[in-house]
Protein backbone atom coordinates (compact mmCIF):
# COMPACT_ATOMS: atom_id res chain seq x y z
CA UNK A 1 0.00 0.00 0.00
CA UNK A 2 2.71 2.18 1.02
CA UNK A 3 4.71 1.43 -1.87
CA UNK A 4 1.93 1.94 -4.05
CA UNK A 5 1.44 5.65 -2.99
CA UNK A 6 4.86 6.45 -3.82
CA UNK A 7 5.04 5.20 -7.01
CA UNK A 8 1.86 7.01 -8.10
CA UNK A 9 2.98 10.16 -7.15
CA UNK A 10 6.15 9.75 -8.71
CA UNK A 11 4.26 8.49 -12.02
CA UNK A 12 2.22 11.86 -12.09
CA UNK A 13 5.02 14.10 -11.44
CA UNK A 14 6.93 12.42 -14.47
CA UNK A 15 4.44 13.34 -16.50
CA UNK A 16 3.30 16.61 -15.36
CA UNK A 17 6.91 18.28 -15.32
CA UNK A 18 7.69 17.33 -18.18
CA UNK A 19 4.48 18.83 -20.50
CA UNK A 20 5.24 21.66 -17.93
CA UNK A 21 8.79 22.40 -19.30
CA UNK A 22 7.28 22.23 -22.77
CA UNK A 23 4.08 24.35 -22.62
CA UNK A 24 5.68 27.33 -20.59
CA UNK A 25 7.76 29.72 -21.13
CA UNK A 26 9.69 32.37 -19.02
CA UNK A 27 8.08 35.80 -18.60
CA UNK A 28 10.00 38.00 -20.88
CA UNK A 29 8.29 41.80 -20.08
CA UNK A 30 7.53 43.95 -17.32
CA UNK A 31 4.49 45.96 -18.09
CA UNK A 32 1.55 45.17 -19.77
CA UNK A 33 -1.15 47.59 -20.67
CA UNK A 34 -3.97 47.66 -23.34
CA UNK A 35 -4.09 50.39 -26.58
CA UNK A 36 -7.17 51.39 -28.44
CA UNK A 37 -7.06 51.22 -32.08
CA UNK A 38 -10.18 52.21 -34.27
CA UNK A 39 -13.00 50.53 -32.38
CA UNK A 40 -11.25 47.31 -30.66
CA UNK A 41 -8.08 47.09 -28.16
CA UNK A 42 -5.36 45.48 -28.27
CA UNK A 43 -3.07 44.04 -25.32
CA UNK A 44 0.72 45.74 -25.05
CA UNK A 45 3.42 43.30 -23.70
CA UNK A 46 6.29 46.36 -22.95
CA UNK A 47 6.50 47.85 -26.30
CA UNK A 48 5.31 44.37 -27.90
CA UNK A 49 1.78 43.88 -28.72
CA UNK A 50 0.23 40.56 -28.02
CA UNK A 51 -0.70 38.17 -30.90
CA UNK A 52 -2.64 34.97 -31.27
CA UNK A 53 -1.16 31.48 -31.70
CA UNK A 54 -1.79 32.07 -35.77
CA UNK A 55 0.66 35.03 -35.26
CA UNK A 56 -2.89 37.61 -35.91
CA UNK A 57 -2.97 40.67 -33.80
CA UNK A 58 -5.04 39.97 -30.61
CA UNK A 59 -7.62 42.40 -30.80
CA UNK A 60 -10.91 42.27 -28.91
CA UNK A 61 -14.26 44.67 -28.53
CA UNK A 62 -14.62 45.32 -25.12
CA UNK A 63 -12.29 47.59 -23.10
CA UNK A 64 -13.10 45.62 -19.99
CA UNK A 65 -12.47 42.17 -21.01
CA UNK A 66 -8.83 43.49 -22.31
CA UNK A 67 -8.35 44.76 -19.14
CA UNK A 68 -8.71 41.44 -17.80
CA UNK A 69 -6.60 39.40 -20.66
CA UNK A 70 -4.20 42.26 -19.94
CA UNK A 71 -4.58 41.30 -16.49
CA UNK A 72 -3.88 37.73 -16.55
CA UNK A 73 -0.50 38.41 -18.52
CA UNK A 74 0.51 41.06 -15.52
CA UNK A 75 0.17 37.82 -12.97
CA UNK A 76 2.03 35.94 -14.77
CA UNK A 77 4.83 35.04 -12.20
CA UNK A 78 8.36 33.63 -14.01
CA UNK A 79 6.49 31.28 -16.15
CA UNK A 80 4.23 32.10 -18.45
CA UNK A 81 1.23 29.11 -17.61
CA UNK A 82 -1.19 29.64 -20.41
CA UNK A 83 -3.27 26.92 -20.15
CA UNK A 84 -4.31 28.57 -17.43
CA UNK A 85 -5.39 31.83 -18.93
CA UNK A 86 -9.32 31.05 -19.90
CA UNK A 87 -10.15 34.46 -20.61
CA UNK A 88 -6.96 34.72 -23.52
CA UNK A 89 -7.73 31.11 -24.14
CA UNK A 90 -11.41 32.27 -25.29
CA UNK A 91 -10.38 35.47 -27.16
CA UNK A 92 -7.75 33.58 -28.91
CA UNK A 93 -10.02 30.53 -29.90
CA UNK A 94 -12.79 33.18 -31.18
CA UNK A 95 -10.37 35.22 -33.38
CA UNK A 96 -8.25 31.79 -35.02
CA UNK A 97 -10.86 29.85 -35.14
CA UNK A 98 -9.04 26.72 -35.23
CA UNK A 99 -11.77 24.61 -36.17
CA UNK A 100 -13.05 26.81 -38.93
CA UNK A 101 -16.53 26.52 -37.36
CA UNK A 102 -19.75 28.91 -37.92
CA UNK A 103 -21.83 30.50 -35.57
CA UNK A 104 -24.60 27.49 -37.02
CA UNK A 105 -22.10 24.64 -36.65
CA UNK A 106 -21.77 25.48 -32.63
CA UNK A 107 -25.29 26.55 -31.79
CA UNK A 108 -26.28 23.41 -32.91
CA UNK A 109 -23.95 21.63 -30.92
CA UNK A 110 -24.72 23.21 -28.02
CA UNK A 111 -28.38 22.34 -28.61
CA UNK A 112 -27.68 18.80 -29.66
CA UNK A 113 -25.81 18.82 -25.85
CA UNK A 114 -29.61 19.21 -24.47
CA UNK A 115 -30.23 14.99 -25.08
CA UNK A 116 -27.47 14.48 -22.66
CA UNK A 117 -27.61 17.48 -20.08
CA UNK A 118 -26.30 16.53 -16.68
CA UNK A 119 -29.57 17.55 -14.56
CA UNK A 120 -31.78 16.24 -16.94
CA UNK A 121 -30.24 12.83 -16.57
CA UNK A 122 -31.06 12.10 -12.36
CA UNK A 123 -30.10 8.92 -10.66
CA UNK A 124 -32.49 6.83 -8.48
CA UNK A 125 -30.03 4.21 -6.52
CA UNK A 126 -29.79 6.59 -3.83
CA UNK A 127 -32.58 7.69 -1.84
CA UNK A 128 -30.47 10.91 -0.70
CA UNK A 129 -28.74 11.56 -3.82
CA UNK A 130 -31.94 11.41 -5.39
CA UNK A 131 -33.72 13.71 -3.08
CA UNK A 132 -30.50 15.77 -3.36
CA UNK A 133 -31.14 16.34 -6.90
CA UNK A 134 -35.04 16.96 -6.58
CA UNK A 135 -34.05 19.90 -4.47
CA UNK A 136 -31.62 21.22 -5.95
CA UNK A 137 -32.10 20.18 -10.12
CA UNK A 138 -35.45 20.43 -10.08
CA UNK A 139 -35.97 23.84 -9.22
CA UNK A 140 -33.33 24.85 -12.25
CA UNK A 141 -35.38 22.90 -14.83
CA UNK A 142 -38.91 25.06 -13.94
CA UNK A 143 -36.58 28.07 -14.21
CA UNK A 144 -35.24 26.79 -18.07
CA UNK A 145 -38.60 26.12 -18.77
CA UNK A 146 -40.15 29.29 -17.85
CA UNK A 147 -37.07 31.29 -19.14
CA UNK A 148 -36.79 30.20 -22.77
CA UNK A 149 -41.00 28.71 -23.44
CA UNK A 150 -39.38 25.56 -23.69
CA UNK A 151 -40.94 22.22 -21.93
CA UNK A 152 -37.78 20.08 -21.22
CA UNK A 153 -38.31 17.00 -18.92
CA UNK A 154 -36.26 15.69 -16.68
CA UNK A 155 -35.54 11.24 -16.86
CA UNK A 156 -35.25 9.26 -14.03
CA UNK A 157 -34.61 5.85 -15.89
CA UNK A 158 -33.51 6.79 -19.07
CA UNK A 159 -36.82 6.50 -20.84
CA UNK A 160 -37.16 9.94 -21.38
CA UNK A 161 -37.90 11.48 -25.29
CA UNK A 162 -34.75 13.67 -26.02
CA UNK A 163 -35.52 17.25 -26.26
CA UNK A 164 -38.69 17.86 -28.83
CA UNK A 165 -37.69 19.73 -32.41
CA UNK A 166 -39.31 22.36 -31.72
CA UNK A 167 -37.64 22.95 -28.12
CA UNK A 168 -34.64 22.98 -29.90
CA UNK A 169 -35.47 25.44 -32.58
CA UNK A 170 -36.68 27.66 -30.08
CA UNK A 171 -33.52 27.55 -28.23
CA UNK A 172 -31.27 27.43 -31.48
CA UNK A 173 -33.02 31.42 -32.21
CA UNK A 174 -32.43 32.62 -29.10
CA UNK A 175 -28.37 31.56 -29.64
CA UNK A 176 -28.65 32.98 -32.76
CA UNK A 177 -29.10 36.00 -31.67
CA UNK A 178 -25.49 36.20 -29.94
CA UNK A 179 -22.67 37.08 -31.59
CA UNK A 180 -20.06 34.73 -32.75
CA UNK A 181 -17.48 35.24 -29.87
CA UNK A 182 -20.61 34.61 -26.92
CA UNK A 183 -21.95 31.64 -28.65
CA UNK A 184 -18.42 30.11 -28.60
CA UNK A 185 -17.96 30.84 -24.70
CA UNK A 186 -21.38 28.99 -24.33
CA UNK A 187 -19.66 26.07 -25.62
CA UNK A 188 -16.56 26.41 -23.68
CA UNK A 189 -19.01 26.63 -20.77
CA UNK A 190 -21.26 24.12 -21.78
CA UNK A 191 -18.05 21.44 -22.07
CA UNK A 192 -16.68 23.13 -18.63
CA UNK A 193 -19.98 22.10 -16.70
CA UNK A 194 -21.23 18.98 -19.15
CA UNK A 195 -24.78 20.67 -19.22
CA UNK A 196 -26.66 23.48 -21.50
CA UNK A 197 -28.85 24.69 -18.36
CA UNK A 198 -26.28 24.94 -15.75
CA UNK A 199 -24.43 27.08 -17.87
CA UNK A 200 -27.23 29.42 -19.12
CA UNK A 201 -28.46 29.83 -15.66
CA UNK A 202 -25.12 31.23 -14.84
CA UNK A 203 -24.71 33.36 -17.99
CA UNK A 204 -28.15 34.66 -17.93
CA UNK A 205 -27.67 35.16 -14.19
CA UNK A 206 -29.56 33.44 -12.45
CA UNK A 207 -27.29 31.70 -10.32
CA UNK A 208 -23.77 32.53 -9.37
CA UNK A 209 -21.02 30.45 -11.21
CA UNK A 210 -19.42 28.94 -8.10
CA UNK A 211 -23.23 27.49 -7.69
CA UNK A 212 -23.63 26.37 -11.32
CA UNK A 213 -20.02 24.70 -10.45
CA UNK A 214 -21.80 22.88 -7.40
CA UNK A 215 -24.70 21.72 -9.07
CA UNK A 216 -22.90 20.29 -12.28
CA UNK A 217 -20.97 18.07 -9.31
CA UNK A 218 -23.98 17.25 -7.09
CA UNK A 219 -23.19 13.58 -7.14
CA UNK A 220 -19.26 14.00 -6.38
CA UNK A 221 -20.22 16.72 -3.47
CA UNK A 222 -22.81 13.81 -2.27
CA UNK A 223 -20.20 10.62 -2.63
CA UNK A 224 -17.15 12.81 -1.07
CA UNK A 225 -19.27 13.84 2.01
CA UNK A 226 -19.42 9.82 2.45
CA UNK A 227 -16.31 8.81 1.44
CA UNK A 228 -14.30 11.94 2.39
CA UNK A 229 -12.32 14.56 0.46
CA UNK A 230 -9.09 14.26 -1.24
CA UNK A 231 -7.79 18.27 -2.07
CA UNK A 232 -5.35 17.71 -4.92
CA UNK A 233 -8.40 16.02 -7.15
CA UNK A 234 -12.16 17.03 -5.94
CA UNK A 235 -10.66 20.45 -5.04
CA UNK A 236 -8.51 21.13 -7.58
CA UNK A 237 -11.11 20.14 -9.90
CA UNK A 238 -13.97 22.35 -8.41
CA UNK A 239 -11.40 25.34 -8.25
CA UNK A 240 -10.43 24.66 -12.16
CA UNK A 241 -14.22 24.96 -13.25
CA UNK A 242 -15.08 27.45 -11.10
CA UNK A 243 -12.29 29.99 -12.49
CA UNK A 244 -13.05 28.46 -16.34
CA UNK A 245 -16.81 29.04 -16.13
CA UNK A 246 -16.72 32.23 -13.96
CA UNK A 247 -14.28 33.38 -16.91
CA UNK A 248 -16.98 32.10 -19.59
CA UNK A 249 -19.94 34.32 -17.81
CA UNK A 250 -17.48 37.29 -18.25
CA UNK A 251 -16.51 36.43 -21.88
CA UNK A 252 -20.13 36.25 -22.85
CA UNK A 253 -20.91 38.96 -20.81
CA UNK A 254 -18.75 41.49 -22.74
CA UNK A 255 -19.18 40.11 -25.98
CA UNK A 256 -23.87 40.97 -25.91
CA UNK A 257 -25.04 43.32 -27.48
CA UNK A 258 -26.88 45.23 -24.04
CA UNK A 259 -22.77 45.90 -23.06
CA UNK A 260 -22.08 47.48 -25.88
CA UNK A 261 -25.11 49.84 -26.23
CA UNK A 262 -24.49 50.42 -22.43
CA UNK A 263 -20.67 51.78 -23.54
CA UNK A 264 -21.92 54.09 -26.46
CA UNK A 265 -23.78 55.73 -23.94
CA UNK A 266 -21.13 56.49 -21.69
CA UNK A 267 -19.94 60.36 -22.49
CA UNK B 1 -21.88 39.39 0.01
CA UNK B 2 -22.18 43.61 0.04
CA UNK B 3 -20.82 45.16 -2.93
CA UNK B 4 -18.14 46.80 -0.59
CA UNK B 5 -16.98 43.36 -0.16
CA UNK B 6 -16.90 42.38 -3.02
CA UNK B 7 -15.11 45.26 -4.05
CA UNK B 8 -12.60 44.63 -1.04
CA UNK B 9 -12.33 40.86 -2.53
CA UNK B 10 -11.60 41.73 -5.98
CA UNK B 11 -8.59 44.22 -4.93
CA UNK B 12 -7.57 41.63 -2.57
CA UNK B 13 -7.11 39.50 -5.27
CA UNK B 14 -5.30 41.59 -7.26
CA UNK B 15 -2.60 42.20 -4.56
CA UNK B 16 -2.14 38.54 -4.90
CA UNK B 17 -1.80 38.14 -8.17
CA UNK B 18 -0.05 40.88 -9.58
CA UNK B 19 3.83 41.84 -9.34
CA UNK B 20 3.30 45.76 -8.26
CA UNK B 21 3.64 47.30 -5.09
CA UNK B 22 0.93 49.91 -5.75
CA UNK B 23 -2.10 49.09 -7.46
CA UNK B 24 -2.49 52.95 -7.50
CA UNK B 25 -1.34 53.11 -11.17
CA UNK B 26 -2.53 49.99 -12.41
CA UNK B 27 -4.79 50.20 -15.25
CA UNK B 28 -7.40 47.11 -14.61
CA UNK B 29 -7.58 48.36 -10.65
CA UNK B 30 -8.60 52.23 -12.16
CA UNK B 31 -10.86 50.90 -14.66
CA UNK B 32 -12.93 48.91 -11.66
CA UNK B 33 -13.03 52.15 -9.16
CA UNK B 34 -14.31 54.30 -11.74
CA UNK B 35 -17.28 52.20 -12.37
CA UNK B 36 -17.77 51.56 -8.90
CA UNK B 37 -17.81 55.51 -8.53
CA UNK B 38 -20.10 55.71 -11.56
CA UNK B 39 -22.68 53.46 -10.58
CA UNK B 40 -22.91 54.57 -7.32
CA UNK B 41 -24.50 57.41 -8.30
CA UNK B 42 -26.64 55.53 -10.61
CA UNK B 43 -30.73 55.99 -9.67
CA UNK B 44 -33.05 54.21 -9.08
CA UNK B 45 -34.42 54.01 -12.42
CA UNK B 46 -31.28 52.05 -13.86
CA UNK B 47 -31.00 49.98 -10.74
CA UNK B 48 -31.24 46.84 -12.90
CA UNK B 49 -27.75 48.14 -14.00
CA UNK B 50 -26.33 48.13 -10.79
CA UNK B 51 -27.06 44.34 -9.78
CA UNK B 52 -25.79 43.81 -12.90
CA UNK B 53 -22.42 45.56 -12.24
CA UNK B 54 -22.36 44.09 -8.76
CA UNK B 55 -23.27 39.97 -10.14
CA UNK B 56 -20.54 40.53 -12.77
CA UNK B 57 -18.01 42.03 -10.20
CA UNK B 58 -18.50 38.84 -8.31
CA UNK B 59 -18.33 36.54 -10.83
CA UNK B 60 -14.56 38.72 -11.96
CA UNK B 61 -13.72 37.71 -7.94
CA UNK B 62 -14.93 34.33 -8.65
CA UNK B 63 -12.15 34.00 -11.38
CA UNK B 64 -9.47 35.41 -9.84
CA UNK B 65 -9.86 33.50 -6.42
CA UNK B 66 -10.35 30.00 -8.30
CA UNK B 67 -7.54 30.36 -10.68
CA UNK B 68 -5.29 31.60 -7.59
CA UNK B 69 -6.51 28.74 -5.51
CA UNK B 70 -6.20 26.29 -8.46
CA UNK B 71 -2.45 27.16 -9.07
CA UNK B 72 -1.95 27.19 -5.59
CA UNK B 73 -3.22 23.36 -5.30
CA UNK B 74 -1.30 22.70 -8.38
CA UNK B 75 1.86 23.99 -7.11
CA UNK B 76 1.76 22.26 -3.94
CA UNK B 77 1.19 18.74 -5.10
CA UNK B 78 1.60 18.51 -9.22
CA UNK B 79 4.87 18.94 -10.78
CA UNK B 80 7.67 19.22 -7.99
CA UNK B 81 9.70 15.93 -9.34
CA UNK B 82 10.18 13.26 -7.56
CA UNK B 83 9.27 13.33 -3.77
CA UNK B 84 11.10 11.95 -0.74
CA UNK B 85 9.85 9.31 0.94
CA UNK B 86 9.35 11.23 4.02
CA UNK B 87 7.32 13.63 2.06
CA UNK B 88 5.49 11.51 0.69
CA UNK B 89 4.96 9.63 3.80
CA UNK B 90 3.88 12.64 5.67
CA UNK B 91 1.50 13.51 2.86
CA UNK B 92 -0.74 10.35 3.22
CA UNK B 93 -0.56 10.89 6.81
CA UNK B 94 1.66 7.96 7.51
CA UNK B 95 4.58 7.64 9.36
CA UNK B 96 8.52 6.07 8.91
CA UNK B 97 9.45 3.15 11.25
CA UNK B 98 12.09 5.16 12.45
CA UNK B 99 10.35 8.48 13.47
CA UNK B 100 9.49 9.62 16.66
CA UNK B 101 5.79 8.46 17.79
Amino acid sequence: MFLCEIKFFSLTNENGSSDFEKTTRNRFYKNTGILKSDDKFEITLDQRKLKTPKGNLFLVEAEPLALAVATEWHSQKNKIIQSKMHLTTLCNTVQDNPNNLTKLDIVQYIVNYLDTDTILFQGNENDDLMKLQITEWDPVIAWFNERFKVHLKKSVQMDVPPVSEQDKATLSRHLMSYNFAAVNGFMYGVDTLKSVILTLAATERYMSPEKAVLLSRLEEEYQTGHWGRVEWAHDLNQQELQSRLAAVVLFVYFNSQSYKSQQKNKV
Amino acid sequence: MSKLQTLRGVIRELRYSLPDRTLKDNIAFRYIMNQYRKYRTTDQQICKAQEEMDFIANTYLCYLRSSRLSQEIHDEFHGKGERSIEDTARMVGFKLPHDPK
